[in-house]
């Protein structure tokens, strides 16, 4: 093994841990919600420091393969796609730092009913499948596996979509938790997000494999 | 820290003209350091200091210390025995016009070693260790100059590991080489580390870059800066390293 | 430059071309010409007695075979002497004194005494050799003239292919630890071996086809015996050649022609297997 392949089998290992660590982060923040469990939305604060300290080592490592390896073509295109996939990772980070933040505003008070009719568990279970699915396609190179996160993309946009109405809804039977519902629509706004994310990550995968842009909607036959 | 190689305040003249100025720097054992530079900046001069190839230019005259375990080469260390010890690999392979394996086996018989089954041990590990073995092992009598360029330049490797050198100095070793030549090469280099001291002049940047774990970047027969090789190429202290490295100048 | 100009530059060019053409021919012609009338004149005078008769009054009864065996035990003799001297002369010069005054003097010395006529090195060997160190008109005596007349082209050759082995050997070589003297017994010499080895050859070449220094040392012309040990008298194939050229029966005319074909085959021999060795050597190394 040359060292340039070295360096770029550590550096996928280091955005793999990162991954995995992002879909904890995830997982977290969505069971303190359903469980009530503050102590894990605490959790979840606490952690989002070692996202963003792993954030800048990857973007380092990144920095010294160009600066001394000079990768070009595929590696080229891996590193670069580590560098974006990295970027969208921290920022799905965040997203579970803001709906652990979330969880905590609501303080336990959440309907159980409205999460229910929000749909809000399954549209975790598609995000989380979506971010397992897009990890594996990023660590075993697989361009199939990532085109599969765009049509279930298109799930979550769905339950957001309907979210706003349900929510108005509810609110006008039930003023006095109008709060919690606002904080479960932002929670539902949040998670949209990190589908949006996933899609650009897996975006990033099929660059490395294909040298194929599918940004900016020239992805509708994928869809098909 | 015990550094293998030290210069301290080193300057060196040829004639009037001064090619080393005061320079002090210390290398760690077991790493690969790079000196980088425009030509006539000194780093080809300091490299010869190590094994006091200087020695055989007329009119060269050096002041400050140059130290090997802590020893003065210039002083406490026998010439011919230092050379063993610091080995050395030039900018054009220069194979003997001898079979392969006579190369590999040359510093064995200056040395007085002319036990067949040792000399056939020492060629087989140092040809291993120079990634050379699998190509010639069917034609170790064959003449060294059948080999390819980046052949014979890995052989020079290997002729100059075979007396088990604990430092190897690299005068610009592939810039007589083709890419591929070049890149193995260098991973030779990269994978020498973990037994040999390697000091490595290079006119090239993406090499010195490639292969080494601390660069010098020598300007004028001044020792500009010299750190760590990821710092160095992505964030140098000084100005002229980091308009040398982005080709601006130089 | 105007077209006519051009022109005329281009005539001037092949004009010149086919003068040099002319000269040339020419001659190669004379070459060709002496040579098939020394043929004409003494193929059919070569037997295998030719080459086991002693030289007698009577020219059919006449053969080289004293004058073979002198030039042979003479090269022999000549060549033991000249190699290891010419060799440690010209090894000295290139590499140990390049930069004292002595081996400059004696740098143009040697190429000086390359273009001293050869009869100057018979009356130094007849003064040296025959009359000082009492050596007498024997082979020895000739030996050491020939000897002294082919040192410097073997000293010159060596040099040549010393000079011819790159520098970077030689560092390569002192970079490993080795000694000047290592250096140079087993790098600097076997890859010049080529060189040298063409510089001996083409000067016993040389040394066959001399005459007259032996003339001037008192080689015999007349030798109706084989010599027997380095103190004895002899003679050579040139100078058997001489004596029968200066006889007036049109027979000994004839011998010597047979002579000549047999001298001039030898040195052709001599050149070729030198040509051979060069290139042989030159295809292998490559630097």
């Amino acid at each position: 093994m040359t060292h340039l392949q070295e360096e770029l089998k550590s550096l996928r290992e280091s955005l793999t841990d990162m991954a995995d660590l992002v879909q904890k982060q995830i997982k977290k923040s969505i069971c303190s919600l359903i469980d009530k469990d503050e102590d894990l939305a605490n959790e979840v604060l606490f952690n989002e420091k070692r996202v963003n300290a792993l954030e800048l080592k990857i973007d380092k490592d990144c920095e010294n393969i160009f600066a001394l390896l000079t990768p070009v073509a595929h590696d080229m295109r891996f590193v670069f796609a580590t560098l974006k996939i990295n970027a969208d990772l921290e920022r799905i980070g965040d997203y579970a730092e803001g709906i652990a933040q979330l969880v905590l505003l609501g303080k336990k008070a959440f309907d159980e009913n409205l999460i229910n009719e929000l749909d809000l568990r399954n549209m975790y279970d598609v995000a989380y499948a979506m971010l397992e699915d897009v990890t594996n396609a990023y660590s075993d190179d697989d361009s199939k596996l990532a085109r599969s996160v765009f049509a279930r993309d298109l799930q979550l946009n769905e339950i957001n979509r309907v979210a706003s109405d349900i929510v108005i809804e509810y609110s006008k039977k039930n003023i006095e938790r109008m709060k919690e519902a606002l904080l479960l629509l932002s929670i539902i706004r949040k998670l949209e997000r990190v589908g949006d994310h996933i899609t650009n990550i897996a975006e990033e995968v099929i660059f490395h494999k294909e040298a194929k842009i599918l940004k900016h909607g020239n992805k509708g036959e994928e869809l098909r | 820290m015990d550094y293998k190689l030290e210069a301290k305040n080193a300057n060196l003249w040829y004639g009037n003209k001064q090619a080393l100025k005061d320079i002090t720097l210390s290398i760690e054992p077991n790493s690969v350091t790079a000196f980088i530079g425009p030509s006539g900046c000194g780093k080809s001069t300091l490299l010869r200091c190590f094994n006091r190839m200087n020695d055989l230019i007329e009119g060269s005259r050096i002041k400050g210390e140059f130290l090997l375990d802590k020893a003065n080469i210039y002083k406490d260390i026998e010439v011919y025995d230092l050379r063993k010890r610091v080995g050395m690999v030039f900018q054009k392979p220069n194979p003997f016009p001898k079979t392969i394996f006579e190369n590999v086996a040359y510093g064995l018989r200056i040395n007085g070693i002319n036990d067949k089954k040792l000399l056939a041990e020492k060629v087989e590990w140092s040809l291993k260790n120079a990634a050379l073995w699998d190509e010639v092992k069917d034609n170790l009598n064959n003449s060294a100059l059948s080999l390819s360029g980046g052949q014979q330049q890995r052989l020079c490797i290997a002729r100059t590991l075979a007396v088990e050198p604990t430092v190897v100095l690299m005068d610009e070793p592939a810039s007589a080489l083709d890419p591929i030549s070049t890149a193995k090469i260098e991973d030779l280099i990269y994978e020498l580390k973990n037994k040999f001291t390697i000091v490595i002049v290079t006119h090239n940047m993406q090499q010195a870059a490639r292969v080494s774990t601390k660069t010098a970047f020598f300007y004028l027969g001044e020792l500009i800066e010299f750190d760590e090789t990821k710092k160095l190429f992505t964030n140098p202290e000084e100005e002229k390293t980091q308009n040398y490295i982005t080709g601006r100048f130089g | 430059m105007s077209k006519s100009n051009q022109r005329k530059s281009r005539i001037v060019d092949k004009t010149f071309k086919y003068i040099g053409l002319a000269f040339t021919v020419f001659a190669l012609l004379v070459l060709a010409v002496l040579i098939t009338d020394i043929l004409i004149k003494g193929l059919t005078r070569i037997n295998w007695s030719f080459f086991t008769n002693l030289p007698s009054r009577h020219a059919a009864n006449s053969g080289i075979l004293t004058a073979l065996a002198g030039m042979l035990s003479l090269l022999f003799f000549t060549i033991l002497i000249a190699i290891p001297i010419g060799i440690l002369a010209g090894v000295y010069l290139q590499e140990y004194g390049t930069n004292n005054k002595f081996a400059k003097f004696i740098e143009i010395n040697i190429a000086n005494l390359a273009g001293v006529p050869s009869v100057i090195y018979g009356i130094l060997g007849l003064t040296i050799f025959v009359r000082l160190f009492g050596l007498g008109n024997s082979l020895l005596a000739g030996a050491f003239t020939l000897a002294l007349l082919i040192l410097p082209i073997i000293i010159v050759a060596t040099r040549e292919a010393i000079r011819a082995v790159p520098g970077t050997l030689r560092e390569a070589s002192y970079g490993m630890g080795a000694t000047k003297w290592q250096t140079t017994r087993r790098v600097v010499i076997p890859s010049a071996l080529g060189g040298i080895l063409t510089g001996i050859i083409l000067s016993i070449s040389r040394a066959v086809g001399e005459t007259a220094p032996l003339l001037v040392i008192g080689a015999l012309v007349y030798v109706p015996f084989i010599p027997e040990g380095p103190n004895d008298q002899f003679t050579t194939l040139p100078i058997q050649i001489f004596n029968w050229v200066s006889r007036p029966q049109a027979a000994f005319i004839t011998n010597a022609a047979a002579g000549i074909i047999i001298l001039l085959l030898i040195t052709f021999i001599l050149n070729g297997i030198a040509i051979y060795i060069r290139s042989k050597w030159y295809k292998n190394i490559k630097y």
